[in-house]
């Protein structure tokens, strides 16, 4: 029997009335974006580019607001995930099958109790699994399925969750993921144009998690997560004239285990302590390189050991301050000569004050990052910075429908690893100091139920700015092998993101959704006002992008629309016809039906993806696969 | 190219090495060649856009895309050296593992030669003409002999390790190693008679040989770029005739050229990026800058003479991004013209086209 607890923390609040921009999708819409990853969800979400190089296992990176992949922060269960050598974590590796939820946060997380790190991007996208679901912990819960598509792609898939006691549950999911990628596309080039296959483009992984959730007779929880991810897969590389060959192949081996421990003390204080190692292991290979060894044989390996301790406490009936201490240890080794062999000590602390009454909503932090970073040659780089932040939100009465809110937020981003201590780069520059952005954000939402058709409609619009000054550029020198990495941009970025939700009720058995998102933006180089790169579009900013999803249910089917758009955009910092691509769109269409029987339920699920077989490329060079189809067969019990 | 080729590969943040020279919407029709030069713009590592500049000496304007616009394709990736000899214009593609052969006036496409050994790609550099043959140094350690008439490839000479560039002296081709694409550096150059199109010998002069020029007193100069560590780079200067290194300079040189008893360079790794103009016979600088008139030159690449006129050629890869810029300098130093290579990116080397 458990004690009762008052509850201190903050309701999870609708993402149309946060005062910092929040989008959500859980995991009904998740289905609906019929995608494979959370990369293919992500994709639906205004102020995001995801920059995919094609296929299943090709890499994929989310650029948000166009910051650049290294400002938006990844948090699996409320921890996040980081990868120091690239600074971007590829998304192709976190299936969709067992997400629950996936959401994007601008500034900062929109629960004010969270680890001092997950404050410490420009943008937060975070998710979570299935496994930790308290109202569960009794229930037995199995689910199975597969997935089987185009190109080779089978993705069977099993998990079970059950109760070990009466305080504990236990859940186990895994996963297996085949795809050959041999998906048609075209080379235009005059009389050597031709219809070909992509090649060197298959992918084999394996995901498993083992999750345990135990709740204590104080009512404080403790999450255990463990969770390994095996592939091996071609890369293809961009496709290039007369030669399209590629034998380089990566191998990952990637482990984390983490644990997160919640206790709500009576007088409004509630304790997050936080802890996680992980190591990443990835190897690359390429038997056609022309060197004296027989090819590359590259390996690396990254680990971390991380902590954090956070406290949250309500003061009078408006405020709630929070504090929260992180620490991370990490190092990179690898088999290269001559590495570097970096590690870096990392400390972030965070104290955020949030005020609110029924008019305004004040949420006001301050992070302090260091860094300390020590190579095998010679000393590494450090920095010890503060970086406030500030977010605002005002009704003119509780019960009105529109917010009004605005945010500013100061952070920057660390040089990464390959940035400062890349080895094939010998002319490493110890002065390369971090990259500071500067977000600004004003915009309303509007939220309102109504009784007719239409049960909810949600929008809203938030215009936003952005500035980075010391942006991170590889220059190239007299010898075009050497790079020096320097801090030279200046970028000003000038936005708008449009979001709104709508849902109703045709008839009793009948209910439809429809999600749209648009960003209209303009991302400049400031630079040097000499260069011919002045005022230019920074490379793969389209003006125009945006997505759209509509679903109808009715009964045990369901069946939906979606569509992917984006406006032409330069592939190169000069905007000239040579470097501008066209814009492109893609649309999928799915249908589900559920079978109930007894104990028992069922779903059947056809996808056909790319509809109108648009061939496109969203890196140039890196060709995106035309119409596909798949079929899904899910059984779990109810 | 030698390192770059994986160095990319990791730098998937930097989309600006992508880039496709997809169909514009208007294109200009193709100027008809009477006299000028045509230059050769190697592009970006994977990004399939090399290409051609066509500039015309009576009208003084530059025809852009001149190659894609003759002929209805596009070259590929990464060219790395062009020659024009014996009415053929050769185009080595280094990443594209090709070499492409027009008609040397028109740039009208008569074939390509691949560069291929099985699937893989051989990775073509440099080439240099001889005789009735033309030679090309690949990056898996070869030199094809191809000759001019027939357009294939008849040999392939094994030299040492990457081999990059090339120079003919006499009766000789020589061929800098330099092991760039491995864990050490070689630093000797092959030679190769070219009667019985073989190596003979290999001569130590350097670490990482890079550029050779040829004077007319038999000797070659090197411009050797060191290892990017301890050893650093230098310039050298060896006797054909006795096999061994007479001078040799502390000096960041890249590309050399021969002319007149001096050597014109661009400033290599570590180096000033400007043109030099050194003496043959203490290599040292015979001015401050080869420029006279205080022309600015952002990132001088392409470095090419006119053997008849003495006049210069400097291609400015500016940031190697941007398009780049050609400026043609009389010998003494002063600025004759200049043109865009628009679009065109790093502009490395400028042929005189010969009616």
């Amino acid at each position: 029997m458990l004690k009762p607890v008052k509850v201190t923390a903050e309701l999870k609040q609708n993402p149309f009335t946060t005062i910092t921009p929040v989008q959500k999708f859980n995991r009904d819409a998740i289905l609906q974006t019929n995608a494979e990853t959370i990369a293919g969800v992500a994709k639906y979400f205004s102020g995001v580019l995801i920059k995919d190089y094609g296929g299943v296992g090709g890499l994929k990176t989310i650029s948000v607001r166009s910051l650049g992949g290294l400002n938006t922060g990844l948090v699996y269960d409320g921890i996040t995930i980081a990868d120091a050598q690239t600074g971007q974590v590829d998304l192709s590796r976190y299936s969709s099958v067992f997400v629950q939820t996936l959401e994007l946060d601008q500034a900062n997380p929109s629960q004010i109790l969270n680890p001092a790190r997950v404050y410490a991007s420009a943008s937060i996208l975070s998710f979570t699994s299935s496994s930790f679901r308290p109202a569960f912990i009794n229930q037995e819960k199995w689910i199975t399925g597969i997935n089987a598509g185009s190109f080779g792609f089978w993705q069977p898939y099993a998990g079970i969750s059950m109760p070990v006691g009466k305080k504990m549950s236990l859940s186990v999911n895994g996963e297996a993921t085949w795809s050959q990628g041999d998906y048609p596309y075209l080379i235009e080039n005059g009389m050597f144009s031709q219809k070909t296959t992509r090649t060197n483009s298959d992918l084999k992984s394996f995901q498993g998690e083992l999750n345990t959730l135990n709740i204590f007779n104080d009512s404080s929880t403790l999450q255990v997560k463990g969770w390994a991810y095996f592939s091996e897969r071609g890369l293809p590389g961009s496709v290039i004239y007369f030669n399209d060959v590629s034998a380089q192949r990566l191998k990952d081996g990637d482990f984390f285990i983490q644990g997160r421990y919640r206790k709500a003390f009576s007088g409004r204080t509630t304790l997050l302590a936080s802890a996680k190692y992980s190591s990443f292991y990835s190897r690359y290979t390429d038997p056609n390189f022309l060197n004296n060894a027989g090819g590359l044989d590259d390996q690396y390996t990254q680990n971390e050991i991380y902590g954090s301790g956070a406290l949250s406490h309500g003061i009078g009936n408006h405020l709630i301050i929070s504090f929260a201490s992180d620490l991370a240890y990490t190092t990179l080794n690898s088999n290269i000569p001559h590495f570097a062999e970096p590690r870096r000590l990392s400390l972030w602390n965070n104290l955020t004050v949030r005020f609110n009454d029924s008019h305004w909503q004040v949420s006001a932090a301050l992070l302090n990052t260091q860094i300390h970073d020590q190579t095998q040659t010679n000393a590494g780089t450090n920095a010890n910075k503060f970086t406030p932040s500030l977010a605002l939100g005002y009704k003119t009465n509780a019960g009105s429908p529109v917010l009004l809110r605005a945010f500013y937020k100061e952070i920057f981003r660390m040089p990464t690893f390959n940035d400062l201590y890349y080895t094939y780069n010998t002319n490493i520059n110890p002065k390369l100091n971090p990259e500071y952005s500067s977000q600004f954000d004003l915009g309303l939402t509007f939220t309102k139920n109504l009784d007719s058709r239409v049960r909810q409609i949600q929008f809203s619009v938030d215009g936003y700015f952005n500035k980075i000054k010391d942006k991170i550029i590889a220059v190239p020198t007299q010898n075009l092998f050497i790079w020096t990495m320097k801090n030279i941009g200046k970028v000003q970025i000038l936005g708008v993101d449009l979001n709104a939700e709508a849902a109703g009720r045709f008839s009793q058995q009948t209910r439809w959704s429809v999600r749209l998102a648009y960003t209209g933006q303009q991302a400049l180089d400031k630079t040097d006002p000499a260069s011919p790169l002045y005022n230019n579009k920074i490379p793969y900013t389209p003006d125009h992008s945006g997505s759209g999803l509509a679903t109808i249910y009715h009964n045990n089917w369901s069946a939906g629309y979606s569509i992917l758009f984006s406006s032409s955009r330069y592939v190169l910092g000069e905007n000239n016809p040579e470097n501008e691509m066209s814009g492109w769109n893609t649309q999928d269409i799915f249908l589900s039906r559920q079978f109930d029987m007894r104990k028992i339920r069922s779903v059947i699920r056809l996808e056909c993806n790319n509809v109108f077989d648009e061939r496109y490329d969203v890196i140039r060079y890196y060709p995106m696969p035309g119409r596909s189809f798949k079929i899904s067969i899910t059984i779990n019990n109810i | 190219m030698r390192k770059i080729s994986y160095a990319f590969l990791p730098f998937f943040a930097f989309t600006f090495l992508l880039s496709c020279s997809k169909e514009s919407g208007t294109v200009a029709p193709p100027v008809p060649v009477s006299t000028g030069v045509f230059v050769m713009n190697q592009g970006n590592y994977g990004a399939n856009n090399t290409t051609i500049t066509y500039y015309d000496f009576n009208t003084g304007a530059p025809s852009t895309d001149f190659f894609r616009t003759t002929n209805g394709f596009g070259l590929g990736d990464t060219g790395s050296d062009f020659i024009i000899y014996g009415g053929k214009m050769y185009v080595v593609m280094n990443v594209s593992g090709y070499v492409a052969v027009t008609n040397s006036v028109s740039a009208v496409f008569i074939d390509t030669i691949s560069f291929k050994n099985g699937t893989l790609n051989r990775g073509p550099e440099n080439i240099v003409a001889s005789g009735s043959k033309v030679f090309v140094s690949s990056t898996d350690g070869t030199v094809a002999v191809i000759d001019t008439a027939s357009l294939t490839i008849e040999k392939f000479i094994s030299v040492g390790s990457n081999p990059a560039q090339m120079a003919v002296s006499g009766d000789k081709l020589f061929v800098s190693n330099t092991g760039g694409f491995s864990a050490s550096f070689d630093s000797t150059l092959s030679v190769i008679d070219l009667h019985t199109l073989s190596e003979t010998e290999k001569i130590t002069v350097g670490i990482n040989p890079g550029c050779i020029a040829a004077d007319e007193d038999n000797n070659l100069f090197i411009a050797c770029t060191g290892d990017y560590a301890s050893a650093g780079p230098r310039l050298v200067k060896l006797d054909l005739s006795t096999k061994t290194v007479t001078l040799s300079i502390d000096s960041a040189y890249q590309t050399i050229r021969y002319y007149n008893h001096t050597l014109l360079t661009t400033g290599g790794y570590l180096g000033a990026p400007k043109v030099n103009v050194l003496n043959t016979s203490d290599l040292l600088a015979a001015r401050p800058s080869f420029v006279t008139d205080g022309t600015a030159i952002q990132n001088p690449y392409g470095l090419d003479i006119d053997p008849v006129t003495g006049d210069v050629y400097v291609g400015d890869a500016k940031d190697f991004v941007a398009t780049g810029e050609v400026i043609c300098f009389d010998k003494t130093g002063l600025k004759k013209f200049s043109f865009s290579s628009s679009p065109g990116v790093s502009p490395y080397k400028t042929q005189i086209i010969i009616r």
